[in-house]
């Protein structure tokens, strides 16, 4: 492999070196952090001075994590949530957006539906469990219907929000050019929210977790939620506290998934 | 010289809940054809209101507007429209930027339009930008930009909002030199609105001076200054005495 050679002044390189040499720091403390907590949590729960059985162990929680995986259907449990969240988060995002499409385009209807908008954000949605059971039934359906009915309105504000922002005057100059309604939408109005869709993006992530969380404890076979329903009926602490693990790595990996996305827009 | 636009006794009123505002009362100027004019006046008079009507923005309450000698509304495709901020769209390149219009009006794909495109971007010092994104631009640069995003539909008749005021002064003078030369040299009809008195004597051959809201026209002044270039005609000896004259016109 070829060097490529580049004459930075000395400046330079010291600011480039104290750059990198602080990345390092930061990403050494962040693992140092981690492990100083799961040190202690351990060392605290090994001499007993706090219960191992209602705050578990990170030793405690490995093996049962590797025992879920053998004995358990861990898999079965991880892939479940991962299904409904994600076919949720996607089905939210993709209707919350084409109703803000909608509300963009009527204002005579936005205006109509603005008082339903708030009144439905503000209700919080767990109240409809049992509805969303009578209308779908329990399992898989329920908790995604669950995770829409979270994250939609919010994405619909959001992005009604972004769109109706859009500089007047660029409107215009679309308008000097005599450009359609499509057009706009789709030149200025889509393009110009880019940035507010991928902090929605975000967020919805967030949200769709918490909806099939809440849609597992609801009623559910299988699943996250289901695990630890069922670990604290039965008083295994551990399966709890090895679910959230879980939960935590799969929830943060979806995020950091999304997160790119939004740096890329917000320019 | 033969006229391109006219104003024929135009009114103008805004509706609002609380009240009917008469912007403009009356108007009555014509534009020559490959003649650059200004519109001076008042702080809210109705300026804008007077470009938007052209454009086909607003129609007017009564009386008439002809391009050409028809009706506005039957000439859609002529005029091009430059706002006080270049409104150049930050998710495109320069070169996207600048065919916006003929995306919009699908040709995209004429031949012809795309190498005028491209020979405004080379001429204007712009070529290089070309797959450059806004924020890469200076100010200047920005507001050329715009300007070409303009000329590319061949409009015959420019509309110029302010389309200085938010550069600073020394970049100002640079720019309405090359905006002035760019005009010229394509052969376009300019219609400029501007708060600055220098600004509208430098670059016009007629100078349009309108009264408080709501408007009508006070008075029209020709100019003819031998110099070549706005930056140029600023050393007129008789500059002063324009300025001033207009100056007490506007207060
Ligand atoms: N959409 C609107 N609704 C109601 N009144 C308006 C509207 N737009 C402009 N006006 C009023 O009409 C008058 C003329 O406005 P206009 O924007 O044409 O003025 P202008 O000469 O361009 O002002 P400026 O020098 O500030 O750019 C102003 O008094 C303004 O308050
Ligand atoms: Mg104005």
């Amino acid at each position: 492999m070829k060097k490529k050679i580049v004459n930075y002044s000395k400046a330079r390189r010291k600011y480039l070196k104290s750059l990198r040499n602080n990345k390092i720091l930061i990403i050494v403390l962040q693992f140092t952090v981690l492990l100083a907590f799961l040190g202690i949590w351990e060392l605290l729960a090994q001499t007993e001075v706090i219960d191992p059985f209602f705050f578990s162990s990170p030793s405690r929680i490995a093996v049962t994590i590797v025992d879920l995986f053998q004995n358990g259907n861990l898999l079965l449990h991880m892939w479940t949530s991962l299904y409904e969240t994600i076919i949720g988060f996607v089905l939210a995002t993709f209707i919350g957006f084409v109703i803000a499409i909608i509300l963009w385009w009527s204002e005579r209807l936005r205006k109509v539906l603005e008082p339903y908008l708030i009144i439905l954000n503000s209700l919080p949605k767990i109240a409809l469990g049992p509805m969303i059971i009578f209308w779908v039934g329990s399992g898989t359906g329920a908790t995604i219907v669950m995770c829409i009915l979270i994250c939609v309105i919010i994405t619909t504000i959001s992005m009604l929000n972004a769109f109706i922002s859009c500089d007047n005057d660029k409107i215009l100059l679309m308008k000097s050019m005599h450009a359609k309604k499509y057009q706009i939408l789709f030149k200025l109005i889509i393009p110009n929210a880019l940035p507010e869709f991928a902090t929605a993006l975000k967020i919805n992530v967030g949200m769709s977790w918490v909806g099939t969380i809440m849609g597992e404890y609801l009623s559910s076979k299988a699943g996250l939620g289901y695990l630890i329903n069922y670990g604290s009926q039965l008083l295994k602490l551990d399966i709890v506290m090895a679910s959230i693990v879980i939960l935590c790595l799969l929830a943060s990996g979806m995020y950091f998934l999304v997160s790119p996305l939004e740096k890329k827009y917000k320019k | 010289m033969e006229k391109l636009l006219e104003f024929n006794n135009v009114k103008y009123f805004y509706q609002t809940k609380e009240s009917e505002v008469c912007a403009l009362n009356g108007v009555n100027f014509t534009v020559e054809k490959e003649s650059f004019s200004s519109l001076v006046g008042p702080s809210g008079c109705g300026k804008t209101t007077i470009l938007s009507l052209t454009a086909g923005l607003l129609t007017p309450s009564s009386g008439k507007i002809l391009l050409d000698n028809k009706p506005v509304e039957q000439n859609d495709e002529r005029i091009g429209y430059m706002f006080q901020r270049d409104h150049l769209f930050e998710w495109r390149s320069i070169w996207q930027n600048i065919i916006l219009g003929l995306e919009i009006k699908k040709m995209k794909k004429d031949e012809k339009k795309l190498a005028l495109a491209e020979d405004l971007l080379k001429k204007y010092d712009l070529y290089n930008f070309k797959n450059k994104k806004p924020r890469q631009l200076s100010g200047g640069m920005r507001q050329r930009v715009a300007l070409i995003r303009t000329l590319v539909l061949e409009p015959a008749l420019l509309l110029l909002d302010e389309p200085f005021s938010a550069l600073d002064f020394q970049t100002r003078l640079k720019v309405c030199d090359d905006v002035y030369e760019i005009i010229k040299s394509e052969k376009k009809t300019a219609l400029l609105v501007t708060h600055d008195i220098s600004e509208a004597l430098s670059m016009s051959d007629k100078i349009i001076i309108l009264t408080k809201r709501p408007a009508e026209v006070k008075t029209e002044l020709e100019l003819s200054f031998p110099q070549e270039t706005p930056l140029k005609k600023r050393e007129d000896k008789d500059f002063g005495n324009y300025f001033e004259m207009i100056w007490r016109n506007l207060v």
